[in-house]
């Protein structure tokens, strides 16, 4: 009997070893090659941004041209307007996740730490607002924003940001903070403290995973954010960034080279941002995904 | 402390965008110069139309040193859009090139968001007959014409050659000349697919050459005639025909304004489909000289056994400028189409970048294709007018624009796309 | 203690901004849409009442439900396809090194950090049947005959779209089913794989049970993501072909700003937003379902 139980095991163990080379062998090629079609697509933009625009209809796939032509990335950054854009999307993007971060946080902390009449009223709001797109706020919002002077403005689009990003962000906050033991308000409490120390101190803390998930995904669809951007704003001077690539499929339709290295440059601060970030980001995306 | 610091530069991060978040301009900078908003349909602003009004811009800037021009400028349709929404939100720019067609000009008069002109300021600039009317509704102007459009199409001799074609006068031989491109890698003919309005030109065109009448479609539109009729259903199975044929570029329905317009200047495509405003192809230093000094135009072809000739043009004064009535500087904008009135006509000629509604003088050294298009003008025996899609309201448009594509894109039959558009027709006219 | 968590004063100051804003932002619009649904407009001009008549032409309007296929379509690729694959991607990347691994999934995040302009407008040029990388590699490898318009054919253009959306939302899900994947306990997995478990049983009958909840999560995300799709179908055909890249978002902007028919536009708005929140519901009614059955 005994012997029986012992071999068992091992022959398992050995077909498992089998099965994980060979695996192995495999996987790796197919890793790779998700990597090379994730990046290829931008790789190939770029090595086109540099040549001349002709040489687009040539036969080659891909080919990094003798002579660079980094003059158009000259015109893509000036006649693109890409400072002034820049500035334009970092006015809109700075507060709009600082307020997308903390508003949250401070919602999620009232609905399920504290206890209140209309929390649940409040809750299912939070809930329903996650389902709603933004679209369906495009058209009323004329009207709307209108009365309010809130057009062509960069703070309209602000508040429209902050407010789409309540639901999800709260609904993650509401995961992390619901597993803190009440004992840690308590003993602040005891000591004399008030909300205002226990809540940055003490409980913002703990949810510093938090934090980084919603701030950087936060980040990225506001920096990304287009269509409310290109329907609200009227003034050319203060469009987002995403806009000058637009302005290029106009203004130089006859150039792609230049379109190209237009489109490399609105890519590069969200991609540069999170080569910076990315230690952080993955470790908070990852244990988001576990409380979402 | 390190987080009492830390929030404390959040918040004053804080602050100080939430102060220049609000910022809106009023229209005046800090400097006291009065900010003239315009928009158009002209993103290159180096050849064509674009560099016209650059010119125009500067000049104007030099008389009235305290204006500051910013312009916005889409492909055509995004344009627009962007109008329509513009006006929802009541953000009008404060000069805007347009189009003079009822269909658009109208809903805007009717909504009370056009300035009025007076027709007196503008009748010594030279406007060819015919098109400062056009821009008359209820006996008052209410914008300037800018161009006179024809509808031709646009040849690269040097692919003729290359090909072995001869350059052709009726569109039989053009679809027998499609094989004939194919085999040197080169697609016959190219056109703006994505936004319709070329094929719903092309629509109206193929009709008139084989019922030789223009008016039939004014007809339709006013439901003397239908759409249904059998000389509009053989139009729209000749086009079948020509898709079929091979005659467009294969991505017909996705390729738009400029990629239409590079295929043909990047030598990708022996003819471009479109109007009389892209004889500035003839001076864009895009495209190579080969290129340039290839360029030719040709009449629209006819249809063997039609009854049109090659002398119906289909033609019309299409764009426009009107100021917003919404705008807080209409003195300047007045003076500003004032002056665009008197120059237009002379620089765009002068620079050989688009035929305006203007009379203009031929010269010797005119391109090619300016001569040629002179020529076509002047041996026009009869025009159209107002191309179809136009004549009726936005919905209309919008149909017709739609349904050509489906048509095109081998989606639905003659018949079908027949009896789709006469019931847009019928629709559109129980509506005023 | 009472008085501590059940402060008002507190409350009201932690609950009000972000309610206000939401409530501003979100919920006063969709009265407003409500409002004029119920008119004839375009947007400027005369307003006309019309009563339920644009509801009564969107039942019968087959565009409209043209795009709602459209949306039910990329949700189940997304959910059947994109979120399959990147499990079966995440699950191998969890027996990699830490640092080979953390490199991979670093590139593969790259395109979700991209604008979707960005993204639409690459894909535009590959997808392209003359110059397009796509076409060339296919011409390249002797398939010339299977290269299309890829964005311009009828029978491709809709799933030329949604592969450019599942291509960008790849990176999301990896993600996330990597740090699920994560957390589920090796002794769980050893102790199945000591009592005989091969491979398949390991996943269906511990793995997965056990990451549900994470699974729930993607899905929603998922279906209201998808809902929300407009800007690349705006940026690429424009609904195009004959709609058959229509999305519900891009149709309701082009009949108020291309058609002039905003209160149409605003008739389809209010019905997307019942469809997207019961969509929704009925989903987590769905899995609050097999939760209970595991």
């Amino acid at each position: 009997m005994n012997g029986m139980m012992e071999r068992k095991p091992m022959i398992a163990q050995k077909n498992y070893v089998h099965e994980m080379v060979t695996l192995r062998i495999f996987a790796t090629i197919l890793l790779v090659s998700i990597a090379i079609a994730q990046i290829f697509p931008f790789v190939w933009i770029f090595s086109y941004s540099i040549k001349k625009s002709g040489d687009l209809f040539g036969p080659e796939l891909l080919s990094f041209p003798g002579n660079p032509q980094w003059g158009n990335y000259y015109k893509a950054f000036f006649d693109g307007k890409i400072p002034l854009y820049l500035s334009n999307t970092l006015k809109i993007v700075i507060p709009s996740v600082a307020f997308a971060t903390i508003l949250p946080f401070m919602l999620a902390y009232a609905c399920t730490r504290m206890e209140w009449k209309l929390k649940k009223l409040v809750w299912l709001l939070v809930v329903v607002g996650m389902t709603i797109p933004i679209h369906t706020t495009l058209l009323p919002n004329f009207i709307w924003y209108r009365t309010f002077r809130l057009l062509d403005t960069h703070l309209g689009l602000i508040i429209s940001n902050v407010a789409f990003s309540m639901s999800f962000n709260t609904i993650v906050f509401s995961g992390l903070l619901a597993g803190i033991p009440r004992s840690m308000e308590e003993a602040a409490f005891i000591e004399g403290a008030g909300y205002s120390v226990i809540l940055p101190k003490i409980i913002a803390p703990m949810a510093t995973t938090g934090f980084v998930t919603v701030g950087v995904q936060t980040f990225l669809s506001h920096w990304n954010e287009f269509i409310m951007a290109n329907t609200f704003l009227s003034t050319e001077l203060k469009r987002t960034l995403p806009f000058s690539i637009i302005l290029f499929s106009g203004q130089y339709v006859s150039d792609y080279a230049v379109q190209f290295a237009c489109m490399t440059l609105v890519a590069l601060p969200p991609l540069v941002l999170y080569f910076i970030l990315s230690k952080w980001i993955l470790a908070g995306v990852t244990a988001g995904a576990i409380k979402g | 402390m390190k987080r009492k610091n830390a929030l404390a530069l959040v918040c004053a991060i804080l602050a100080v965008s939430a102060v220049f978040a609000g910022g809106g301009s009023d229209g005046k900078k800090s400097d006291g110069k009065i900010i003239l908003k315009m928009g158009d349909n002209l993103p290159d602003r180096k050849n064509g139309y674009g560099a016209v009004i650059e010119t125009i811009n500067t000049e104007f800037k030099a008389i009235h040193p305290e204006v500051e021009i910013v312009t916005e400028s889409y492909q055509d349709q995004p344009w627009q859009e962007k109008v329509k929404i513009y006006a929802t939100a009541n953000q009008l720019p404060d000069v805007l090139k347009y189009w003079s067609f009822g269909g658009m000009m109208k809903p805007l008069i009717d909504a009370g968001l056009v300035e009025k002109m007076k027709i007196a300021d503008f009748k010594s600039y030279g406007y060819m007959a015919g098109s400062l009317e056009g821009n008359v509704f209820d006996n008052e102007l209410y914008g300037i014409p800018i161009s006179g459009d024809m509808w031709v199409v646009y040849v690269n001799k040097g692919l003729f050659k290359k090909a072995g074609v001869p350059v052709p006068t009726t569109w039989d031989e053009i679809i027998a000349s499609a094989p004939k491109f194919k085999a040197i890698g080169v697609t016959p003919m190219v056109t703006n697919g994505k936004e319709g309005w070329p094929l719903c030109e092309l629509f109206d065109n193929i009709s008139q050459r084989i019922n030789g009448d223009f008016k039939r479609v004014d007809s339709a539109i006013n439901r003397k005639a239908k759409y249904t009729d059998p000389d509009f259903v053989q139009a729209a199975a000749y086009m079948q025909k020509l898709v079929k044929a091979g005659v467009f570029q294969e991505n017909l329905s996705t390729s738009d304004y400029g990629d239409a317009r590079n295929m043909f200047g990047q030598e990708r495509a022996a003819m471009y489909m479109m109007g009389s405003w892209e004889m500035s192809l003839a001076t864009d230093q895009n495209f190579s000289e080969p290129f340039r000094n290839n360029l030719d135009v040709i009449k629209f072809p006819v249809v063997k056994g039609g009854k049109g000739s090659a002398d119906d043009v289909l033609a019309w004064f299409g764009g426009n400028y009107i100021i917003s009535s919404t705008s807080k500087h209409k003195d300047i904008a007045y003076e500003y189409v004032k002056y665009l009135g008197k120059r237009f006509g002379e620089i765009a000629w002068e620079t050989q970048a688009c035929f305006p509604a203007q009379k203009v003088t031929p010269r010797a050294n005119d391109t090619v294709v300016s001569k040629k298009l002179l020529q076509i003008a002047a041996d026009a025996k009869s025009t159209s007018g107002t191309p179809g899609l136009d004549r009726s309201d936005s919905v209309f448009k919008e149909d017709h624009q739609e349904l050509i594509r489906q048509l095109c894109a081998l989606m639905i039959t003659p018949e079908e796309f027949a009896k789709k558009l006469d019931a847009s027709a019928a629709r559109a006219a129980t509506q005023e | 203690m009472n008085s501590l968590f059940n402060n008002k004063k507190v409350v009201a100051l932690l609950v009000l901004p972000g309610l206000c804003v939401m409530l501003f932002a979100i919920a006063a619009p969709l009265v407003i849409s409500v409002i004029f649904s119920f008119v004839k407009w375009a947007g400027f001009g005369k307003i006309r009442f019309i009563g339920f008549g644009n509801y009564a032409r969107l039942i019968k309007d087959e565009v409209f439900w043209r795009s709602l296929i459209n949306v039910l379509a990329l949700i189940l690729v997304t959910v059947f396809i994109q979120n399959v694959f990147a499990f079966f991607i995440a699950s191998m990347m969890t027996k990699l090194s830490g640092g080979l691994s953390r490199v991979l999934r670093t590139i593969y995040f790259i395109p979700a950090t991209l604008s979707l302009v960005v993204v639409t407008r690459l894909w535009v040029n590959i997808f392209h049947p003359d110059y397009g990388v796509l076409n060339k590699i296919l011409r390249l490898i002797g398939a010339g005959d299977a290269a299309k318009a890829w964005l311009g054919n009828p029978d491709t253009a809709l799933w030329a779209v949604i592969w450019i959306m599942i291509w960008q939302g790849f990176g999301w899900a990896l993600l996330f089913f990597y740090g699920g994947l994560m957390t589920v306990p090796k002794e769980l997995e050893e102790a199945a794989i000591v009592d005989g478990a091969n491979r398949g049983q390991l996943y269906m009958h511990v793995v997965l049970p056990y990451m549900m909840p994470v699974v729930q999560s993607i899905v929603i995300i998922d279906v209201i993501s998808s809902m929300k799709q407009m800007e690349m179908a705006y940026l690429s055909t424009e609904g195009g072909p004959g709609n058959t890249t229509q999305f519900i978002a891009l149709y309701l902007y082009q009949r108020a700003f291309k058609y002039s028919e905003y209160g149409y536009g605003n008739a389809i708005s209010v019905l997307f937003v019942i469809i997207a929140v019961g969509l929704t519901l009925v989903i987590q009614r769905m899995f609050r379902k097999s939760v209970d059955q595991i």
